[in-house]
């Protein structure tokens, strides 16, 4: 177990290292002089290698690489060419809230999936198990962003019972702050909960044929108290793979359900970030989506040991 | 007095019969193989038994065990029955047991499901561990399955069978998937502790070496039954003295003796003698059925051997 902890962290680590050579790498890549930008079409050779001083623009990439890269592990992200703000703050703030953004969208889809996939995979023989299967089928094809502007129609427009927008922070008045989440939470988690059911029914179904449900049969568990004790845990390694994928398109998910409803989240951040060319503070909230990737891999690998005993030797 | 008995089951999955009216049946302490070929009907006939027939699949007829039915009879009853009057042995070990969970918790769950209290039921699965014979079992009761080889678990298995004494232990083809020297020392430690046992296999060495009572399956019905060394010695249904042939060991250079043609898939058995399309004696008469005939030995047949 302490063997496969410490070979996923080092994974982890490594993998980080070199997610932020890439993500540097691309952004030096992109023409375009941060200097240059700054000051406009009718600056001087002089005003602009100053500029670039200052920026610390002008010295060896490497450098620049490390100075960045280290001030990351700090959680300095540097200062932002355009509005000459630190950038690590804001990241912070806007961090918290697609965390609980994603957060309460994955909750709801577990919520969602889990009973509704294995009530489906129990009663995959008759027309109520199907008709899951089929309302699935038709939440998988349908966007995040397009549930979203469907249930603002519903709830906002017409029924009038939600907002449609806009983001009250809980330390202002939590019953509005709940409210004003609740229809990215619904639009977010509805669409992945729709996916998961699939994950889940199909992953109970295999699980049902197993001979290990059999034997619970046998020493006297009904077919449902079987499934409850036996098979259940063992359905849900599968799922827990999938969850971890979707966890993670479920972060990209974020950027676009913030624009439809107007939430200061990191995809908002993001797309101001591009619409400002501020490069630094670009290559921040990317890095910091990268890495909440990653983190969410390592978590995973970690739920399997947790789950799987035959895992805790392996490597 | 029968501990055991089994009237006219038949086991059918939609319009396709595949177990027809077999009956038979065991005395308290008895030790009855049942053997025929793959697609005889021998596992639907012990999971009917059971009820853990898979879905869509259903049993009818009469079975009874020490006063208590096993057929038609709601799964809420049968539950209470399964793992404490009846257990079975199934043939896979590899995957019979729950991966994710100590040996020691599931051998001890078939006891708390049948109202023994946790710590008695630990206790006592240290106890049974011991008597299949694993070494250290308070070592193995803390092992996950992937820890142990294919007979370690299939001795678990068997402890798991006989947690709660039951009257009768069914063993479906147990040592199939185990290595031969292994299959030896199940064989017998089954043959020591089993109380009554139906015993499932097509390995007829097998049924000789455990059984004193046999029946054949082929088609879905018993063929012939009788006591072991008198079917064994003087078959009477050219079937079993097709397998007998089969099974026994021809001098180097000759051929190898076999019965015709393979088994048919279910539904496409003949009608009448269900062996007669690969019977060498098959004549007009075939063509009806032939019930079970005769008393200690009976047999389904026209033209039986002697």
């Amino acid at each position: 177990m302490i063997v496969y902890l410490v070979k996923r962290l080092a994974v982890l680590l490594a993998s980080t290292a070199v997610a932020g050579v890439v993500v540097f790498a691309f952004m030096a890549l992109l023409p375009g002089d941060p200097a240059e930008i700054a000051l406009g079409v009718n600056a001087t050779p002089e005003a602009v290698a100053q500029l670039r001083q200052q920026y610390g623009t002008d010295r060896p990439p490497v450098t620049q690489f490390l100075d960045w890269f280290g001030g990351l592990v700090t959680g300095d992200f540097g200062t932002s060419y355009v509005t000459s703000s630190p950038i690590g703050p804001q990241i912070g703030e806007r961090l918290a809230v697609t965390a609980v953004l994603v957060t309460g969208g994955m909750v709801i889809a577990l919520l969602v999936a889990v009973p509704a996939g294995t009530f489906a995979a129990v009663h995959h023989r008759n027309p109520l198990g199907a008709a899951i299967s089929a309302v699935s089928q038709v939440g998988i094809a349908i966007p995040a962003f397009l549930a979203g502007i469907l249930l603002v129609f519903v709830f906002a427009v017409k029924a009038q019972a939600l907002p449609s927008g806009g983001y009250v922070p809980m330390a202002e008045d939590p019953a509005q702050w709940l409210l004003s989440l609740l229809l990215p939470w619904l639009s977010l988690g509805l669409v992945q909960g729709a996916v998961l059911t699939r994950y889940v029914r199909s992953s109970v179904l295999d699980v049902m044929r197993e001979d290990y449900l059999r034997t619970a049969r046998a020493k006297g568990r009904g077919r449902m108290g079987a499934l409850w004790r036996h098979g259940l845990r063992n359905a849900s390694i599968p799922v827990v793979t999938v969850l971890g994928l979707q966890l993670a398109t479920l972060l990209i998910g974020a950027v676009v359900v913030e624009r439809v409803f107007v939430i200061p989240g990191l995809g908002d951040l993001l797309l101001n970030g591009v619409a400002g060319r501020d490069l630094l503070l670009v290559q921040g909230v990317v890095m910091v989506l990268v890495v909440a990737v990653l983190l969410i891999n390592f978590v995973v690998d970690l739920a399997y040991a947790v789950l799987d005993p035959r895992l805790r030797g392996a490597p | 007095m029968k501990l055991l008995s089994v009237e006219g089951l038949s086991v059918r999955a939609g319009e396709l019969e595949l177990v027809r009216e077999v009956s038979f049946a065991i005395a308290p302490g008895e030790r009855v193989g049942l053997i025929g070929e793959s697609g005889s009907g021998k596992s639907l006939t012990a999971l009917s038994l059971m009820g853990l027939l898979p879905e869509g699949v259903s049993a009818s007829g009469t079975a009874v065990l020490g006063g208590h039915r096993l057929l038609g009879v709601p799964e809420k009853r049968l539950k209470g029955l399964r793992g404490r009057t009846v257990s079975m042995v199934f043939q896979e070990p590899m995957t019979a047991l729950n991966p994710l969970m100590r040996v020691g918790a599931q051998v001890s769950e078939v006891m708390t499901l049948h109202g023994r209290d946790r710590a008695a039921a630990r206790a006592r699965t240290l106890d049974l561990l011991d008597r299949v014979r694993l070494p250290h079992p308070a070592q193995i009761a803390r092992a996950y399955p992937h820890q142990l080889s294919g007979g370690q678990r299939q001795r678990v298995m068997l402890a798991i069978a006989l947690a709660n004494e039951p009257d009768l232990l069914i063993c479906d083809e147990p040592t199939t998937a185990l290595d031969v020297t292994v299959q030896k020392q199940m064989l017998e430690l089954i043959a020591e502790v089993a109380p009554a046992l139906l015993f499932i296999t097509h390995d007829l060495a097998v049924v000789a070496s455990m059984c004193e009572r046999v029946l054949v399956m082929y088609g879905g019905r018993v063929v012939e039954s009788g006591p072991m060394r008198e079917v064994f010695t003087r078959p009477r249904h050219r079937y079993t003295e097709g397998l007998l042939d089969a099974s026994r060991l021809t001098p180097r250079g000759t051929r190898l003796p076999t019965i015709k043609g393979s088994v048919p898939s279910a539904g496409a058995f003949p009608e009448g003698c269900v062996f007669r399309n690969r019977c060498p004696h098959a004549g007009p008469r075939c063509e009806t059925e032939p019930a079970l005939t005769g008393e200690a030995h009976g047999y389904a047949c026209w033209h039986p051997g002697d």
